[in-house]
């Protein structure tokens, strides 16, 4: 990316970005660079990028534009030119980095632009994907029995005495979408939330009330591990797998 | 999907090409009157970024509108357990996004290797689903606090998730922008679903990844938290981003679910600055 950056005698006033947008120079303030000098004028020139090339275009103005020491009507920059307009300069830096991690391959495609979204290359995406699918095996202790992730009631009024979390939202409340149905006339439509990650793991969240786990109150979505107590709306459920 | 009560959602959207690159290739398509909305951030050389992440935003929203009308309309894809017909139909959506993608990449050499990252939110009643392949986000305010929604189908996101990695590391990591799964690339993909409760008071946004390069969670907040409405903020988040350097497109969609109070009421219970 290109920047123009002002200056007067030594000083460096002023720094704009050229990008997709053309920067417009000259004295009245609209402009994408104002240069605040009467032998400015109000719309005295343009940089702008072309198919690649940074161009410069003086509007005609009254005391010119100078590239290296020469009037110019229009004509393409590049880094370390040096432009003149009345007493100030404008250096065109470049500011792109040297080392490119993604070299040009001789092929039909243009390498990617720095920074820009790219897929991970086939086979190291299907290399890595095996090892942490490996590794999720490797991490059940008895791969032959599943384990289901449920809460067991300890206090309080609710429709069941255990629930089964098999959906990904489970609601705490007493909304038709509740799984753990609050029986008491105040409770809230939806007191607590639990939510199952893709990856199996099961994170409690505040809704109508903070629940506490343990105690503590779930100020950030919370991940439950097997034995933890949960408190919400003056019920207590005890988190556990079962086989 | 059944939708009995019509949900007050707010909204409003901005994308921008950012200061840096040549064009815009972020897409996005807002269904009001099905509630869905759906961001898409393309990539591939030669602006073929803005043909992907246009035909991923607008198959989604078709294949949506058309299963309204038609509800029996195949489902693409195996069906997800565990998880409401509205969140298969989005899953199914987003599948088939991804083949019309993938399509359009092996039949035109110009757009050979094009992709787009896809994040969509779906609204019923106190339910709302989301759907999800990239690095494109999904964020709720609720009472103040910024929480991420979606996780991250990038390389180095997945190897802090295994451990692999320290999440210092990868801030450092020159390899930010790899993914491990987007659309067009493979003939399937694997879509993240989740469902989440909607709550009075909840703000959502949606947004591709040229935002929370520039801000952080703190400053996206405060954004939120400060401005009464969805387009003033969707504008004031992108206007903070392109402060920030503006180095990629940027793209945001913000929600609010809005009172169903009427009169002086509703001008008070606004964004919920946190107790």
């Amino acid at each position: 990316m290109s920047k123009l950056i002002l200056k007067f005698e030594n000083s460096v006033l002023n720094e704009v970005p050229v990008g997709s947008k053309e920067v417009s120079i000259g004295r009245s303030p609209d402009n994408g660079l104002v240069i605040d000098n009467p032998a400015v004028s109000h719309y005295h020139a343009r940089v702008f990028n072309e198919e690649g090339r940074l161009m410069l275009e003086d509007f005609g103005s009254m005391n010119g534009t100078f590239v290296n020491g020469q009037r110019v009507k229009m004509v393409s920059l590049k880094a370390g030119d040096s432009v003149v307009i009345g007493k100030h300069s404008i250096l065109i830096s470049d500011s792109r980095e040297v080392t490119n991690p993604f070299p040009t391959n001789g092929g039909a495609k243009p390498a990617p632009k720095i920074n820009e979204t790219v897929m991970l290359d086939t086979k190291e995406r299907r290399e890595f994907l095996q090892k942490v699918a490996a590794v999720g095996e490797s991490a059940q202790v008895a791969p032959s029995r599943v384990k289901v992730a449920t809460l067991v009631v300890r206090k309080g009024k609710t429709d069941q005495r255990e629930y089964t979390l098999s959906n990904k939202l489970t609601v705490i409340g007493k909304s038709a979408l509740a799984t753990v149905k609050l029986k008491a006339w105040f409770a809230p439509k939806a007191a607590a939330q639990i939510t199952r990650r893709d990856d199996n793991s099961y994170s409690i969240g505040a809704a109508d009330k903070v629940p506490t786990v343990n105690g503590q109150p779930v100020i950030h979505p919370t991940k439950l591990s097997a034995g933890d107590v949960i408190a919400v709306a003056g019920i207590e459920l005890e988190f556990i797998y079962r086989e | 999907m059944n939708c009995q009560t019509a949900i007050e959602m707010e909204f409003g959207a901005r994308s921008d090409t950012g200061l840096v690159r040549e064009n815009n290739e972020d897409s996005f398509r807002l269904a009001p009157e099905l509630n869905l909305f759906v961001l898409s951030d393309g990539m591939g050389g030669q602006a073929s970024g803005e043909v992907a992440s246009r035909l991923a935003a607008e198959t989604i929203v078709a294949h949506c509108r058309e299963a309204k009308a038609n509800p029996r309309l195949h489902l693409i894809g195996e069906r997800i357990e565990g998880v409401s017909d509205a969140a298969n139909r989005l899953a199914s959506a987003v599948r088939l996004a991804n083949r019309v993608v993938h399509q359009a990449a092996q039949r035109n050499t110009a757009q050979t290797g094009m992709g787009a990252t896809a994040v969509a939110v779906w609204f019923a009643d106190e339910r709302m689903t989301i759907a999800h392949v990239g690095d494109s986000r999904a964020y709720r305010l609720r009472r103040g606090e910024l929480e991420q929604l979606t996780q991250d189908h990038s390389f180095i996101a997945e190897q802090v998730r295994q451990g692999m990695m320290t999440a210092e590391e990868a801030s450092q990591s020159k390899m930010q922008n790899v993914l491990l799964r987007a659309l067009g690339i493979d003939p399937d993909v694997l879509v993240e679903v989740s469902e989440e409760l909607l709550m009075e008071g909840d703000a959502l946004l949606l947004c591709s990844d040229g935002l929370t390069h520039e801000l952080s969670d703190a400053q996206i907040a405060a954004v939120l938290c400060d401005t009464d409405e969805a387009q003033e903020a969707a504008g004031r988040l992108v206007d903070l981003a392109n402060r920030a350097g503006g180095a990629d497109n940027i793209t945001v969609i913000v929600l609010r679910h809005a009172a169903k109070l009427a009169g002086a009421v509703a001008k008070i219970g606004r964004w919920f600055k946190g107790s």
